[in-house]
């Protein structure tokens, strides 16, 4: 029996084209019995080989390829040895073995030593005592060991053996930068002997350390070589191993290694040296089927930065790397059945599998005289009497009972350390006032509640417990934590790694597949496509969450003008297909840390990150998870940023103190805001599907917002369930439950389950489920389904509501119910979790509109829609948006006092009356005119017209003259805004809240040269432009333009200039003036150049800070566009009649769940409207709707509800404005 | 002193258009660019209106039925350039040879010989036109603001003295960039990007300041300007205001070396033509001669009576395949000086060659000898052939000699009615041979004999070997024979090891072979009989594959065999086609 020791997989990251799966599955097919897997300086490939095998029935092996310098510091005897050799070698030949390998001529093939495979002891050449061979790569004949390196396999036998392999590895990766080259970190002879206890070792393939010491100095200085490991290792743990890829030079390496391994009463032990699976794999529908040996050429063209035809002799020779059968191994090896034995022999030593990780949770440290257990039961006390010291008694007891019995649950798994390691890590968050939140399924959990790890009450939701925690699943508890994503996120983690050590805990990896624009771009690199073509091709791969049947590649290819017919393209195409879900490299995950009790280096390798301070370990989140490695996901989340953000700038600017955990639960603004969809920005509840669900489910309470929040999913929307739901609550629909029994839970989701804990207690109630049983259905019919599985768990399901009586329609809506909602859905405590920080945001944004969105636009990129959507939703709703000054913005977005004439109304309570209208409070701060429908355009007080050129200085140009020609595009709107501001000069000053756009939104400037402005204008204000560009020299060039393009630059001077002036101005101070005039600073000057047109001011605006704080586009063609409707108006609109809309496209979507039906979101002055595209108008118009920036939309207006969208039967390309405006395309 | 410029708007499209006039009416597109890669590079005016730009791929353009697609074509654009050429120094002695599609001439004293200005720009126009071109011509003050008016203005125009701020104003300022690169870059090659670049940006400051004609740029005040941007600066505002006062930079009558003779009865057999074509050589060489010259190129064309079939060895080359390596090799002449950029990747139609007068620009391609054959007539063809040396040379014995064999190499095929000579003029070889080197053969026998030996062997199997990088076996290709320089004598590092020669049969030898189990027992190679007996030891096979991204993909099986036969015993490798199943002895050990 043969069993194949030396396989490498995809997780070598491009030294290896197969999965694990597919390695272990192969292996299954060919009746080996074991296998193990040998991934380059790691176990990356381990867990999921493993699980794989587990399976089916496979023993896994675990072992890596160690990158292994021999000529390293050593200091023990035989390396000293081999060190005098060295010398001696050097003495005789003066040069180094680089020198010689580039001076000497290459060899021809047949000049090299060759062997026979076929049943011959005869060589042709023979193999002398010195010669020294040239080694040659199977993917070509060029030398691999570079700088001495060699890879060296090594096989973990035992627990001890693994553990030393994982430090090893460890220790190897953490003396380099992450991606440090293999040379860098490899390890020495000092290291093997430091962690060879256990471990296995063979002697390698043509890059191993045999090899090397062949093409070096001969057959001598091979068996020194092996000397060397056998001094490392121990004889007994040394294979001398042989490979059989039909070359010839690698079976004259083959005599030598038999002649050593002879020599020195070493056992032989034959490979295949596995790179992929089999010899080839289907690709795509099935159809093609690409060589593997194909895909690992590519991959080695990735790695050395080579084109498929420049790559030459590094490509493979042939394609035998794959797993052959055990029949076909002894075949090859017929001449040396000892090779072939010795594999049994070795596999049965090789006790370690993966089963025996040996890993511990840390013990959480507690006061003498407690145990972790009594600890944790007294925090709970303590947060139960303060969670619910004020609840109803029958709310206090019922929460007793539910803490006991989950203290009783935790003590029994032995939990508790974990309990308060959470614990730990959120009372640290609390006193370093880091805003922390749990969510997911930890929210169903009374002692997580009580621990203050979660917000949400389980007991008074009546939340399931076993959602969270059972003890039939057999797995650990999973605790995820929101923080503010940014720096307080950071803090956070780093106190993880001070507590625990750097090789305590560790960040989860995330393995980067191929994925379509990688796939697409590399694939096209490595055959030689020019970039324009790349970016053309990458640029096809679309992320449309939608795939129509007819929308194919090759359609999608034949579309963009490539012919799949050209062979290089089919080939390319066909590669693309093969790599799909191929590791590239190892990345880090955005949260999830790895903790453990001792050395977690010692269960798994760690690598340092590429972000400073940070470790990794070599396995991803699910990997730890299946292997029971509990992790703590500290999840970064950008609305908990916008909330602490907002808890400082509150107080500083409205002098009010806001207590996110005592908010008015029942704010009548807020709920007449969610009614109305009025929620950009809100989170969760921002989209465009929940803006067209808020006003037909208009949510009156909190848990209103839980169902809001949870509805909007694909499960509910394939299960159907979204409208019946709206239906019942509107009272449209009588209530019905599956089977009366199912009452109880699902009478608050009026019969409609919308929860996954709903779900499990149907299955509990219907059929008799256990908690456990329960979560084991959910999680069959989760993200990782099986077929067989689900199978298997609706047989037990049908089984069990047989039994309850329940009737077979019963059963089957029952079933339809679960198997459609279960992979998509969410818990109920996660929605509620959610819907705390909707129902937050959503008040925030109500009362503190200012701060909101200071805070929204400083933690941008997040959400649904650009910073330039949430500027004209922030200026529709009254409030200023200052543009950017260099005078006085700051890196971030700041809230600033803006003195107003006399307004009777605060601007957000003015706001408040006129959400979802188009209208904006006047220059005066008067209350906002309400009157859309009159079809004038009224401009915001924070557009330009009424401010003077780019709003730079406000307050003076509020009540100044209107001077400045690029607003005079403006006409009569201008004229009557200066008349309206001659009027109030009569009328008192009060001040507002604006916000003033901060430096991070001038797209190009770095953030070192925007604080140097901050830090330069806090000791003098700049003077002028060239003060400017003298005081600030970080800044160059580009910066200075983009600044003065902008309108940043137009108050730094006294005199009345434009941007152009700006412009003119920079163009000098940016030059050097030369030695005489360096001390001079020039003033000033009006320029000759004329001033910016509208529309090329709106151009500089995005481009170069991707939104304008000016008039909305769309405001300056709106006199030519006659008979087109207003975002604002369609609500005045009957039903059914026909509309025009026109807009910037701010969104595309094509949801997977809307059978091809596309989205769009289109964004006037007044607003946002929505059409709908069916999928045959968007086939007839696929490039005008993806490519076109304006469009005009004739359709029929759908005015249901109050939610409006227009459904198209005609779309027009509009000529709008040339400026680029972002679109969030492609959900 | 009056000047006047003639532009050719979409020039690549025009020299395509010239050779094929009836395309005149239609939407046209050019296209460039090596397979599956092949894009649109220029489009006429039809074109753009069916929504063809360049930078398309052709299946986009193929999907616009209306647009017909043409290779780009060097040669027609050479061709069409040396045109312009021509029908600008019919008018005047003074002509700048400005770009490929621009040419200015000095029209200073010809109002006298033509009559006004404004008649020689139609005149010129009407040359032009005649030439099958379409130009715009304008008539300015100095040579600048001419060709800015051509590459602004359509049809004919002409400014009057101190009128050109005013006529220019309102050309936008990118027309000026092109003038503005060329006069920055100079002649300073390693510069040309930088230069470009700056030119770039200056054109980008503009944008930003809103200056996007020559009216507002002319406009700015000089010194203020002049702080900003430079003297670049000035010199782009003096061009705006046409007032820049550059000489014309004459480029030399071209040096037109071509011989021809008609003859009054058909020439059939080589021998007669040989005695013409030597007295055609004589007087070339003469001509060059007495300007110091020589020639590393020489073009021969025949005009064929009642052309039959052409036998098979014309050689074949397709739209889109004629490679870079080509193209690097093509050297510009005097009279066609054509900007790297423009020339790209190369596709001649089989049409394209010979249908326009063998001219000295008419630059064929640059394989040692090139051949083209095309009915032109319905009595008569032509056939040409091109004959590149690899230094100048000037001895017309060498040249008949190299001509015969090419002429024996691919005869004409028919009888011959007319033979043109071209040489290409170039500077005469001026180097020594070092007093140490080793005696090597004179430069024009060793080319005799290299092309005596191609002719026997073929093109593409004489020269001196390059090893190439990649597995597949016999990996190396031929290049032209060049004597290298000596080279220091290389130290082989001591190999103790045995080493095995390995003597190939070229070509391999075919072969039939018994296999059993597995391995081959018996072999018979047809062509040697000796190659024939039973397999007593084989070692293999040895597996190697590669290039599976190309349509030549290839994969073997070799073997290792020691054959017995009456002869005695011998090693022999063998190898197996995986693609067509057939059986090779390759070659045999030492």
């Amino acid at each position: 029996m043969y069993i194949e020791l030396h396989s490498r997989s995809a997780f070598s990251f491009l030294e290896g084209s197969s999965l694990p799966e597919e390695l272990a599955g192969v292996c299954a097919q060919l009746s080996m019995p074991a296998m193990a897997l040998l991934d380059r300086d790691g176990v990356y490939g381990a867990p999921r080989f493993h699980l794989a095998a587990k399976k089916l029935g496979v023993r896994a092996h675990i072992g890596a390829e160690i990158t292994f310098s021999p000529q390293r510091h050593r200091d023990t005897e035989g390396i000293e040895e081999l060190k005098n050799e060295e010398c001696r070698m050097k003495c005789e030949q003066p040069t180094t073995d680089t020198e010689r390998r580039t001076s000497s001529p290459p060899m021809n093939a047949d000049q090299r030593g060759s062997g026979s495979i076929h049943h011959s002891s005869f060589s042709i050449h023979h193999w002398h005592r010195n010669s020294r061979l040239e080694t040659r790569n199977s993917a070509g004949h060029r030398p691999l060991t570079t700088d001495h390196c060699a890879r060296l396999p090594l096989l973990a036998a035992s627990r001890a053996a693994y553990q030393n392999l994982c430090r090893l590895i460890t220790r190897m990766k953490m003396r380099g930068p992450k991606d440090a080259p293999p040379e860098q970190i490899a390890a020495t002879a000092d290291d093997l002997a430091e962690f060879s206890q256990g471990l296995v070792c063979l002697t390698g393939d043509e890059h191993g350390p045999l090899a090397a010491a062949l093409a070096r100095g001969g057959i001598e200085q091979g068996r020194r070589a092996v000397e060397l490991l056998i001094h490392i290792f121990g004889r007994e743990n040394v294979y001398v191993e042989l490979q059989r890829h039909f070359h010839r030079e690698q079976e004259a390496r083959n005599q030598a290694a038999v002649e050593i391994a002879c020599s020195l009463g070493l056992p032989l032990l034959a490979t295949n040296g596995v790179s992929y699976a089999s010899p080839a794999r289907g690709v795509g529908d099935g159809s093609h089927a690409i060589s593997e040996r194909e895909v690992l050429d590519v991959f080695t063209c990735l790695r050395h930065h080579r084109t498929l035809d420049t790559a030459g002799r590094l490509l493979a020779r042939n394609g035998e790397r794959y797993v052959k059968s055990p029949q076909e191994m002894a075949r090859l090896f017929a001449d040396l059945p000892r090779a072939i034995a010795a594999t049994e022999e070795l596999s049965s030593r090789l006790e370690f599998t993966l089963n025996d990780l040996g890993y511990e949770f840390p013990r959480y440290p507690v006061p003498e005289g407690e145990n972790m257990m009594s600890f944790l039961r007294q925090r709970t006390e303590e947060g139960f009497r303060e969670r619910y010291g004020r609840a109803t008694r029958d709310l206090r007891q019922r929460a007793k009972r539910q803490i006991e019995r989950e203290l009783a649950l935790i003590e029994k798994l032995d939990l508790s350390g974990y309990f308060l390691i959470v614990w730990d890590i959120v009372s640290f968050c609390r006193q370093q006032r880091i805003l922390v939140q749990g969510r997911g399924s930890a929210a169903n959990s009374a002692v997580c509640y009580s621990l203050g790890i979660t917000a949400v009450d389980p007991v008074g939701m009546d939340l399931l417990f076993e959602r969270f925690l059972s003890e039939e699943r057999g797995e650990w508890p999973d605790i995820d934590l929101d923080l503010p994503s940014g720096d307080q996120r950071e803090r956070a983690i780093q106190y993880v790694y001070e507590r625990y050590s750097q090789r305590g805990a560790a960040m989860t990896a995330n393995v980067i597949t191929y994925r379509g624009r990688l796939a697409a771009r590399e694939m096209g690199k490595v055959l030689g496509f020019d970039t324009e073509t790349l970016d053309r091709l990458s640029g096809l791969v679309g992320s449309w969450e939608y795939k129509d049947p007819s929308d194919t590649l090759e359609r999608q290819f034949g579309q963009a003008g490539f012919d799949l017919c050209h062979p290089r393209m089919r080939k390319y195409f066909e590669l693309c297909l093969a790599v799909q879900d191929l590791p590239r490299h190892l990345g880090q995950h955005s949260g999830g840390m790895v903790i453990c009790q001792g050395q977690l280096d010692s269960v798994v390798p760690l690598e340092p990150a590429s972000m400073p301070g940070r470790v990794v370990v070599q396995w991803d989140k699910e990997d730890c998870a299946d292997l029971g490695i509990i992790k703590v996901d500290l999840l970064g989340l950008g609305m908990m940023a916008v909330l602490e953000d907002c808890l400082h700038l509150i107080p500083e600017h409205y002098g009010e103190e806001v207590d996110l955990a005592h908010l008015p639960p029942d704010d009548p603004e807020v709920y007449s805001v969610l009614q109305k969809a009025d929620t950009i920005g809100m989170f969760q509840i921002e989209s465009r599907a929940q803006m067209s669900c808020l006003p037909r489910l208009r949510p009156a309470n909190f848990y209103d917002i839980v169902v809001q929040v949870a509805i909007i999913r694909p499960g509910p929307i394939v299960g159907e369930m979204v409208n019946p739901y709206i239906k019942r609550r509107q009272g449209r629909e009588p209530l019905h439950y599956p089977h009366p029994s199912l009452e109880p839970v699902l009478a608050r989701t009026l019969g409609v389950p919308l929860f996954q804990e709903q779900l499990l207690r149907m299955a509990m109630i219907a059929a008799g489920f256990t908690g456990g049983e329960a979560e084991e259905l959910r999680r069959a019919f989760g993200f990782k389904r099986s077929e067989a599985r689900m199978r298997d768990i609706e047989v037990k399901l049908r089984a069990g509501m047989q039994r309850n009586g329940i009737t077979p329609e019963a059963q089957e809506e029952i079933i339809h119910s679960i198997t459609s909602f279960a992979l998509y859905g969410f818990p109920e405590s996660h929605a509620a979790s959610f819907a705390l920080l909707a129902y937050a945001s959503a008040y925030l944004k109500t009362h503190y509109l200012a701060a909101f969105t200071a805070a929204l636009l400083n933690n941008q990129p997040m959400g649904f829609y650009s910073p330039a959507t949430i500027v004209k939703d922030a200026q529709r709703h009254g409030l200023k948006i200052k543009p950017i000054d260099v005078m006085k913005s700051d890196w971030l977005c700041t809230v600033e006092q803006w003195p107003v004439a006399g307004s009777q109304l605060p601007v957000e309570q003015s706001a408040l009356s006129s959400q979802h209208s188009a209208t904006v409070p006047s220059a005066l701060g008067s209350r906002p005119s309400a009157d859309c429908s009159r079809g004038s355009v009224i401009p915001s007080e924070s557009e330009p017209s009424l401010r003077g050129e780019d709003e730079s200085r406000d307050l003076a140009l509020d009540f100044s003259p209107q001077t400045d020609a690029d607003q005079r595009g403006s006409g009569a709107i201008c004229q009557s805004a200066i008349g309206n501001r001659q009027f109030s000069r009569n009328l008192t000053l009060e001040t507002r809240n604006s916000v003033r756009l901060g430096l991070r939104y001038v797209k190009g400037l770095r953030e070192e040269a925007a604080r140097a402005i901050v830090r330069q204008r806090s000791q003098r204000p700049f003077t002028s432009i060239d003060d400017l560009a003298r005081h600030v020299p970080e800044l160059r060039k580009n910066e200075l333009v983009t600044l003065a393009q902008i309108g940043a630059l137009n108050s730094v001077t006294t005199v009345q200039w434009h941007r152009r002036d700006a412009l003119w101005q920079v163009e000098r101070a940016a030059r050097a003036a030369g030695p005489l005039l360096e001390g001079i600073a020039e003033r000033d000057s009006a320029s000759p150049l004329a001033r910016m047109s509208n529309e090329e001011r709106l151009v500089a605006d995005f481009r170069g800070t991707g939104l304008t704080v000016g008039r909305h586009p769309m405001a300056y063609r709106r006199v030519q566009l006659r008979g087109v409707q207003r975002a604002c108006d369609l609500q005045n609109i009957k039903h059914g009649r026909r509309v025009r809309i026109a807009g910037s496209i701010i969104a595309r979507q094509r949801p997977g769940t809307a059978r091809g039906f596309v989205f769009l979101s289109l964004e006037d002055e007044t607003g946002i409207a929505n059409a709908i595209i069916t999928p045959d108008l968007f086939e007839k118009n696929r490039l005008l709707l993806i490519r076109e920036q304006f469009l005009l939309i004739e359709g029929t207006l759908q005015n249901l509800d109050h939610v409006l969208s227009v459904k198209a039967n005609r779309v027009l390309p509009l000529q709008v404005s040339s400026a680029e405006i972002a679109s969030h395309d492609f959900h | 002193m009056p000047f006047a410029c003639i532009f050719v708007p979409d020039f690549p499209v025009e020299a395509v258009v010239r050779a094929e006039p009836r395309l005149r009416e239609q939407a046209l597109a050019v296209l460039a660019g090596k397979p599956p890669l092949v894009k649109v590079f220029a489009v006429n005016e039809k074109a753009r209106d069916c929504g063809v730009e360049p930078g398309m791929t052709k299946l986009q353009a193929e999907a616009s039925s209306e647009v017909a697609l043409r290779p780009r074509s060097l040669l027609q654009e050479a061709a069409a350039h040396a045109a312009l050429l021509d029908g600008a120094q019919s008018f005047s002695p003074r002509v700048e040879d400005t770009a490929a599609d621009t040419v200015i001439l000095d029209l200073a004293g010809l109002e006298r010989l033509f009559g006004a200005v404004a008649g020689i720009a139609r005149d010129l126009a009407r040359r032009i036109a005649d030439l099958g071109l379409e130009a715009n011509v304008a008539v300015a003050a100095n040579p600048d603001a001419a060709m800015h008016a051509a590459r602004g203005f359509p049809g004919i125009t002409v400014i009057p003295n101190g009128k050109e701020a005013e006529r220019l104003g309102d050309l936008p300022v990118d027309v000026l960039l092109g003038n503005f690169r060329s006069q920055e870059s100079g002649k300073q090659k390693p510069d040309v990007q930088d230069k470009d670049q700056r030119a770039l940006e200056i054109l980008a400051t503009l944008d930003r300041w809103g200056v996007r004609n020559c009216r507002t740029l002319a406009a700015l005040p000089e010194v203020a300007l002049s702080e900003r941007l430079g003297q670049a600066g000035l010199r782009l505002q003096k061009m705006a205001r046409g007032t820049t006062g550059r000489s014309l930079l004459a480029s030399e009558p071209a040096l037109d070396f071509e011989e021809a003779v008609e003859l009054e009865y058909p020439v059939e057999l080589l021998e007669p033509l040989a005695f013409l074509l030597n007295r055609l050589l004589e007087q070339l060489c003469a001509r060059l001669s007495a300007r110091a010259l020589a020639t590393n190129e020489l073009r021969l064309r025949l005009e064929l009576q009642n052309s039959p079939q052409r036998h098979g060895d014309t050689e074949k080359i397709d739209d889109f395949e004629i490679d870079d390596c080509r193209l690097k090799n093509q050297k510009t002449n005097s009279s066609s000086r054509m900007n790297a950029d423009e020339r790209g990747s190369e596709s001649i139609p089989h049409s394209s060659f010979i249908n326009h007068p063998f001219s000295r620009n008419s630059k064929l391609e640059t394989h040692d000898f090139t051949d083209n054959w095309q009915p032109t007539t319905d009595n008569c063809s032509l056939y040409a052939r091109a004959l590149h040396l690899p230094l100048p040379m000037l001895n017309p014995k060498t040249f008949l000699k190299l001509l015969q064999l090419e002429l024996q190499a691919h005869p004409p095929g028919a009888p011959v009615n007319k033979v043109w000579l071209a040489a290409e003029p170039v500077r005469p070889r001026a180097a020594q041979a070092g007093l140490f080197l080793p005696l090597s053969p004179e430069p024009e026998k060793l080319e005799l004999t290299l092309a005596r030996l191609a002719g026997v062997v073929g093109k593409t199997r004489a020269g001196s070997p390059e090893v190439l990088d990649t597995h597949r076996p016999e990996n190396f290709r031929l290049r032209h024979f060049a004597p290298a320089a000596p080279r220091q004598k290389m130290e082989m590092p001591e190999r103790p090891g045995a080493l095995t020669a390995l003597r190939l049969f070229r070509p391999a030898l075919r072969a039939s072979v018994l296999m059993h189990a597995g391995a081959p027992v018996r072999i018979t190679a047809a062509i040697q009989p000796e190659v024939r007996g039973e397999i007593v030891w084989s070692a293999g096979p040895w597996h190697a594959s590669g290039e599976w991204w190309k349509e030549d993909a290839w994969a073997r099986e070799e073997w290792d065999v020691i054959l017995q036969n009456e002869t005695g015993a011998a090693l022999y490798r063998l190898y197996r086609n995986a693609s067509s199943g057939q059986w090779f002895v390759e070659g045999t050990y030492d």
